[in-house]
């Protein structure tokens, strides 16, 4: 059903071309973005960069900043979600720096870290932090009281309350923050290509932009949805075979 | 059964439990509660809601602590909550990652028994309850009726001489709710366990206990204990039955 909607919507939108309805430089049909993603496959653009290795210079970075950023938020989060002093403590700087857009961090990375690669994994790694973070700690935070007292009469020292109850009780929500979390990279990683590289899909589409290439612009656009999209299936995916007991997610905090 | 007095098992000695409150009257849940239950007796507490009902199982598991006063079990002062009270809790809190046999394998796991030994010992528990066929399945795979099974098979699993259990089978329908009460006769008949049961069905109450303590609310005083001498199984019908209704109700309302 869903191949049939996407099917007709491409046939109009060739069609609605060809007779004319749309400019052929602010829709580019179906037609011309197949001639543009073969030549992206064997001359590149610019010439010699193909699109995968765009491709695969945009997943390089989402990969490092969002493991870099889990790493680090999931044991901090949940040393703060256990210990209520350290929440309220922290939370007014929680909320203010996942408040921050982080792309205005950009002129700000750039000066502390350059044009390089460091800044654009950091600033992908910043977005994913505090989105991991602010759900790891809601995680530990709202595990039913009842389970901890359950785990309390049955014979749990602290420590395998929070082990053995705690930690397994929160993973459906954490598992929830990283899936946004994935998802925010892929907004913030278009952001972060734009200046100081020819490579990955964010650069591909500010390149094209120069050269008034629509198409390219497109074609980058449609890659970018595709590899988000086949992250966040794999990620589903690793959650069912992960967490088969879990009946599905609460709502979860951006 | 009915001398709770010759062997006292559980202790309740001038307790009282204040919580806080902007009015101190209403914070205080339980005032100078005085309740003595015998080994293998089977005691229901009820009383209106907010009568302190669960304050009162709370503070005899350990989980709360009174403002007044302590609780004993076998002469011993309780400091907190321990495997040697199994507790049942109305909506099961079972642990929805682990499946029926593991929540039951919970308690001996903590306790460090060997893999084998709390294995085979859940599987006893889990034919005790008559759930023999759905030990792989998740919590979120089985009735309420089924849940609550896991749940007093859990709660045996560390052998405690006392097992409390708080509104077990409220959130149930009629038809499992009486099914679980034969259930739960026949679990304490086999197993021959104190049980302090927490219900504001005063029918089901009768049906099950020895004994009946009514609770009154703000603050939660023991209005009155009344001993149901009656022989098992009981019948909800017969005049005796509906005589103890009448009089516990009266005391209530």
């Amino acid at each position: 059903m869903g191949a049939v909607t996407v099917a007709v919507l491409l046939v109009a939108w060739e069609t609605a071309g060809r007779v004319g309805l749309l400019s052929a430089y602010h829709f580019p049909r179906p037609s011309r973005l197949a001639v543009t993603i073969w030549d992206l496959v064997v001359v590149g653009f610019p010439v010699g960069v193909t699109v995968w290795q765009h491709v695969g210079a945009t997943i390089a970075r989402i990969v490092q900043g969002y493991v870099l950023a889990a790493a680090l938020a999931v044991p901090l989060g949940l040393v703060i979600g256990g210990v209520r002093a350290l929440d309220q403590a922290t939370a007014p700087v929680v909320t203010f720096a996942r408040s921050v857009a982080t792309i205005s961090l950009l002129p700000l990375a750039v000066a502390w870290f350059g044009v390089g690669e460091r800044s654009r994994v950091l600033l992908i790694a910043y977005g994913c932090f505090w989105v991991i973070l602010t759900n790891v700690v809601e995680g530990v935070k709202s595990v039913d009281p009842e389970l901890i007292r359950a785990g309390r009469m049955l014979g749990s020292t602290p420590r395998q309350v929070f082990t053995r109850v705690v930690l397994p009780a929160s993973t459906p929500r954490i598992f929830a923050g990283m899936k946004v979390a994935l998802g925010l990279a892929f907004m913030v990683i278009v952001g972060v290509e734009m200046i100081g590289t020819i490579k990955g899909l964010g650069a591909l589409i500010m390149e094209a932009r120069t050269f008034y290439r629509s198409d390219t612009a497109m074609v980058g656009m449609i890659f970018i949805a595709l590899f988000g999209f086949a992250l966040a299936r794999l990620l589903d995916r690793l959650e069912r075979v992960l967490l088969p007991w879990s009946t599905g997610l609460e709502a979860v905090e951006r | 059964m009915n001398q709770p007095a010759a062997t006292p098992k559980i202790v309740v000695n001038g307790v009282s439990r204040q919580f806080p409150a902007a009015d101190p009257e209403r914070g205080l849940a339980l005032q100078d509660i005085n309740l003595t239950i015998g080994a293998n007796e089977f005691v229901s507490v009820v009383g209106r809601s907010g009568c302190g009902k669960t304050t009162l199982l709370n503070l005899i598991a350990g989980l709360l602590r009174p403002t007044e006063g302590e609780v004993c079990i076998d002469g011993r002062r309780v400091e907190g909550p321990g495997p040697d009270r199994g507790m049942v809790f109305q909506h099961s809190a079972l642990f929805p990652w682990l499946t029926a046999i593991e929540n039951v394998e919970f308690g001996p796991r903590n306790l460090g028994v060997p893999r084998d030994r709390r294995r085979a010992l859940a599987r006893e528990l889990i034919d005790l309850v008559r759930l023999r066929g759905f030990e792989d399945k998740y919590p979120r795979e089985l009735s309420g009726g089924m849940k609550q099974r896991v749940a007093i098979a859990r709660a045996l699993a560390t052998d405690p001489e006392i097992l409390l259990m708080d509104e077990p089978f409220g959130a149930l329908d009629e038809l499992t709710r009486a099914e679980m009460q034969e259930e739960l006769l026949r679990i304490w008949g086999a197993r021959r366990k104190t049980v302090v049961f927490v219900t504001h069905s005063i029918m089901e109450a009768i049906y099950l206990s020895d004994r009946v303590v009514v609770l009154s609310p703000h603050p939660g005083r023991v209005r009155r204990e009344v001993p149901i001498p009656m022989p098992r199984p009981r019948q909800r019908s017969s005049t005796e039955f509906m005589a103890y209704y009448e009089d516990i109700h009266g005391s209530i309302f």
